[in-house]
C-alpha cells in the first residue's frame, strides 16, 4: 500500500504546520504592534513622536510659537501664538488619524499607529 | 531534502513580499497636505506629487509674482499671456461658473480681500464696501482667447483660481499615481482623492462634523473618487455674536447663509467637485438638491439644524454610511 | 494503447471538473472571504494522474480543467488562483513523487501538493488584488491542507490499489 506512511510525511506535515503556525504568528504580531503615537511636526520636521498611554502627562513647547497637551491617549494644542487660533479650536485628538494644524506656524499635531476606522476626513 | 526546500521556497518569497506604502506631510496651497501612496515606487511617486503640488501653487497663485494670475491681476484691464495650465484650470472655472449660474465664480477675490476671513483684519465692511467690491465681481468679465494662449479682465476683474486649485492639483496627482498603475490617498486640505484601493478595499473617507471638525459623522467608501468638503467652520470670524464665514455669495456679497454648515461633493473629478461644493453651499438645500438631481451629482448636505441629507446619486458612486446619531444628527433620506 | 491513455485522460478531466464543482459546496467563503479561494478537492485528479501516466498527460488534465472549470462557474478571479494553485501543486507534488517509496509515501506527497496549491492560489490573489492582506488567510487554508491532502492522498492510494486488483493498465 503506498500509503503507509514513512519518516518524510512528517516532516511534509510538520513543515506545513510550522509554517501555518509562523505566519499566524507574524500576522498576529504586527497586529500586536497596533500602538498609538502623538507625532508633532514643524515644517515638514518630526520634532517628536511620544507612546501616548493611560498615564501619559506631558507637554511639548514648538520654538515659544505653539503647545502640545498629551495627556492620557490625546493630544490638543494647547495654545498658538497665531491670530486665527483654529488649531486650537480644533480640540482634543482622540482617534488615529485625527491632526490639528497651526497653518501660520507650519505646526502638526497628529495621531498615529492604530488601526484606523477612516483613512481620511474630508472638511 | 533540497528538494523540500525547493517546494518550500516560493512559500518564503510570498512572506517577503509585504504592502510598501509610503506618506508625506507637507504645507502647500495655505493648507495642510498628505499624500500617501501604496506600492513598490510610492516614495518617488509621493515625492512627485509633492513637486508636482508645488509646481502648481507657483502657477495658480494669486499672490506670487510670476504666476500668470498675478500678471493678470495687475495688467488693467490689458490681455496677458497664460500657459497651457492655466488656460486648462481657467476654463474648467469658467465652465463651472456658467454651469452653476455664476454661483461658483472665481472673481470674488475682491470680496474676500475685502472682507479679510481667516486674516488679522477680518471684520464685517460697510454695505457701500461691499457694493463697490460687487461691481468688479462676475465670470463674465474674464475673457479667455479662443486659443486658450490670452487672457484679459474688465473693470478690475481679480482672478483667483484658489477655489479649484487643490481639486485641480488632486486631479494631477490621481493622474500621476494611475499612470504608475497604483493606489494612493491624496489629502489636499479638505479636498481628498482617493486613487485605487486600500489593498483591496476601498477607502473609508469620514465627512466631518462641523462642530468638530476632527471627527466625522457619515463616511464614505469609494474608489477612484474625489470626495470634496466646503464647510462654514474652516475659515470664519465672529462679530457682534454672529458668525462670518468664507464662502461668500457673488450676488450679495455677504456670506452665505440659508441653513447650510457643509456640501460634500462626490466625483471623479476632483477640480469640479471643488467648485460644485462651493456653488451648492451658495445655493442652499433646496436649490442645491434640485441642481444635483437634475445634473446627477452625488453630494452630502449637512443643515445647520443637523440634519444629513444625501442625493439620489449617492449610492452610485460610494456606500454611505451614516455615523452622526451620538452627535445628534439625523439621516434624513 | 494511445485510446486507452486518451479515454482515461478524459475521463480524469471530466472527473475532475466534477469535483471542482463539489467543492462549491464547501461555503468557504465564511471563513475566507476571497471569491474563487477553494480546497483543492480536484488534487487528488492530478495526483493520481502523475502516478498512472506521463507527467505532460498530468498537465494537460490540470490545464483542461483549470479551463473548462473556468468556463462553467466562471470568473476570471477563480481561473486565476486555480492556474496558479494547480500548477503550483503539480510542480511539487512531481517534484515529490521522485522520492516517494523512499522519503515519503503518497500521503506527504499529497499533503505538500494541497499546501503548495493553497499557497498558489493566495500568491494568485495578492497579485490580482495587488495587496499583501489576502495572505493572511494562508495560515487557515495551510491548516486544512493537512486533513485534505491526508484524504487525498488516502483516496488515490485506494484508487491505486483497486486498479492493481482489478489489474488495469494503461
Amino acid at each position: 500500500m503506498r500509503s503507509r506512511m514513512k519518516w518524510g510525511d512528517f516532516v511534509i506535515i510538520g513543515a506545513v504546520l510550522l509554517l501555518a503556525a509562523a505566519l499566524a504568528a507574524a500576522l498576529l504580531w504586527q497586529a500586536a504592534g497596533d500602538r498609538l503615537y502623538a507625532e508633532v511636526w514643524q515644517d515638514g520636521v518630526l520634532l517628536e513622536r511620544v507612546r501616548l498611554s493611560d498615564n501619559t502627562d506631558r507637554v511639548i513647547e514648538v520654538d515659544g510659537h505653539n503647545t502640545v497637551v498629551l495627556s492620557g491617549k490625546t493630544a490638543r494644542m494647547q495654545t498658538a501664538d497665531c491670530r486665527d487660533q483654529v488649531c486650537v479650536r480644533t480640540g482634543t485628538l482622540t482617534r488615529v488619524g485625527q491632526s490639528a494644524v497651526c497653518l501660520p506656524n507650519r505646526v502638526l499635531v497628529k495621531l498615529v499607529g492604530e488601526k484606523a476606522e477612516v483613512d481620511a476626513i474630508a472638511g | 531534502m533540497k528538494r523540500i526546500f525547493a517546494a518550500l521556497l516560493p512559500l518564503l518569497l510570498l512572506c517577503g513580499c509585504a504592502a510598501k506604502e509610503y506618506s508625506t506631510d507637507f504645507f502647500a496651497m495655505d493648507t495642510f497636505m498628505s499624500v500617501k501612496v501604496l506600492g513598490k515606487e510610492s516614495e518617488a511617486l509621493a515625492q512627485d506629487c509633492e513637486r508636482r503640488i508645488n509646481e502648481l501653487e507657483r502657477e495658480l497663485s494669486r499672490t506670487r509674482e510670476e504666476s500668470g494670475v498675478w500678471l493678470l491681476n495687475h495688467a488693467n484691464g490689458k490681455a496677458v499671456p497664460i500657459t497651457d495650465r492655466e488656460a486648462d484650470v481657467l476654463a474648467a472655472a469658467l465652465a463651472i461658473s456658467g454651469q452653476t449660474g455664476g454661483l461658483y465664480d472665481p472673481t470674488v477675490a475682491p470680496l474676500t480681500d475685502l472682507w479679510g476671513v481667516g486674516t488679522e483684519y477680518a471684520h464685517v465692511p460697510e454695505q457701500r464696501e461691499i457694493a463697490n467690491a460687487l461691481l468688479q465681481v462676475g465670470a463674465s468679465k474674464l475673457h479667455l482667447s479662443a486659443d486658450g494662449r490670452q487672457v484679459q479682465a474688465d473693470g478690475g476683474a481679480q482672478l483667483d483660481l484658489g477655489g479649484i486649485a487643490k481639486g485641480y492639483a488632486a486631479d494631477e496627482c490621481a493622474a500621476i499615481l494611475r499612470a504608475a498603475d497604483t493606489s494612493g490617498l491624496l489629502t489636499l486640505g479638505g479636498n481628498i482623492y482617493a486613487v485605487g484601493t486600500n489593498h483591496g478595499e476601498p477607502w473609508v473617507i469620514g465627512i466631518a462634523d462641523p462642530d468638530e471638525s476632527t471627527d466625522y459623522i457619515a463616511t464614505v467608501a469609494v474608489q477612484d473618487k474625489s470626495v470634496v468638503t466646503s464647510g462654514d467652520y474652516e475659515r470664519y470670524f465672529e462679530q457682534d455674536g454672529k458668525r462670518y464665514h468664507h464662502i461668500f455669495d457673488p450676488r450679495t456679497g455677504y456670506p452665505a447663509d440659508n441653513g447650510l454648515r457643509s456640501v460634500t461633493v462626490i466625483d471623479e473629478n476632483s477640480t469640479r467637485a471643488d467648485a460644485l461644493t462651493t456653488a451648492l453651499f451658495v445655493m442652499g438645500l433646496d436649490e442645491g438638491m434640485a441642481f444635483c438631481e437634475q445634473n446627477g451629482i452625488a453630494a452630502v448636505f449637512v443643515t445647520a439644524d443637523k440634519q444629513v441629507i444625501t442625493t439620489p446619486d449617492v449610492p452610485n458612486v460610494c456606500t454611505f454610511f451614516f455615523a452622526g446619531a451620538e452627535k445628534g444628527y439625523t439621516d434624513a433620506q | 494503447m494511445k485510446s486507452k491513455r486518451i479515454t482515461l485522460c478524459g475521463l480524469l478531466t471530466a472527473l475532475a471538473i466534477v469535483l471542482s464543482l463539489a467543492e462549491r459546496l464547501f461555503p468557504l467563503d465564511a471563513v475566507v472571504p476571497v471569491p474563487g479561494v477553494k480546497l483543492g478537492l480536484a488534487n487528488v485528479v492530478t495526483l493520481f494522474a502523475l502516478t498512472r501516466l506521463p507527467s505532460r498527460d498530468a498537465a494537460a488534465i490540470l490545464l483542461c480543467r483549470v479551463a473548462l472549470s473556468a468556463l462553467l462557474m466562471g470568473s476570471v478571479t477563480a481561473f486565476l488562483f486555480s492556474l496558479f494553485g494547480g500548477v503550483l501543486s503539480l510542480l511539487v507534488m512531481w517534484a515529490l513523487l521522485r522520492a516517494e517509496g523512499k522519503f515519503c509515501s503518497l500521503l506527504g506527497v499529497s499533503v505538500a501538493g494541497a499546501a503548495a496549491h493553497n499557497v498558489g492560489q493566495v500568491l494568485a490573489a495578492v497579485i490580482w488584488m495587488k495587496t499583501s492582506a489576502v495572505a493572511s488567510y494562508l495560515p487557515f487554508l495551510l491548516l486544512m491542507s493537512v486533513p485534505l491532502g491526508l484524504i487525498t492522498g488516502l483516496t488515490c492510494a485506494a484508487a491505486l490499489a483497486h486498479m492493481k486488483k482489478i489489474d488495469f493498465d494503461v
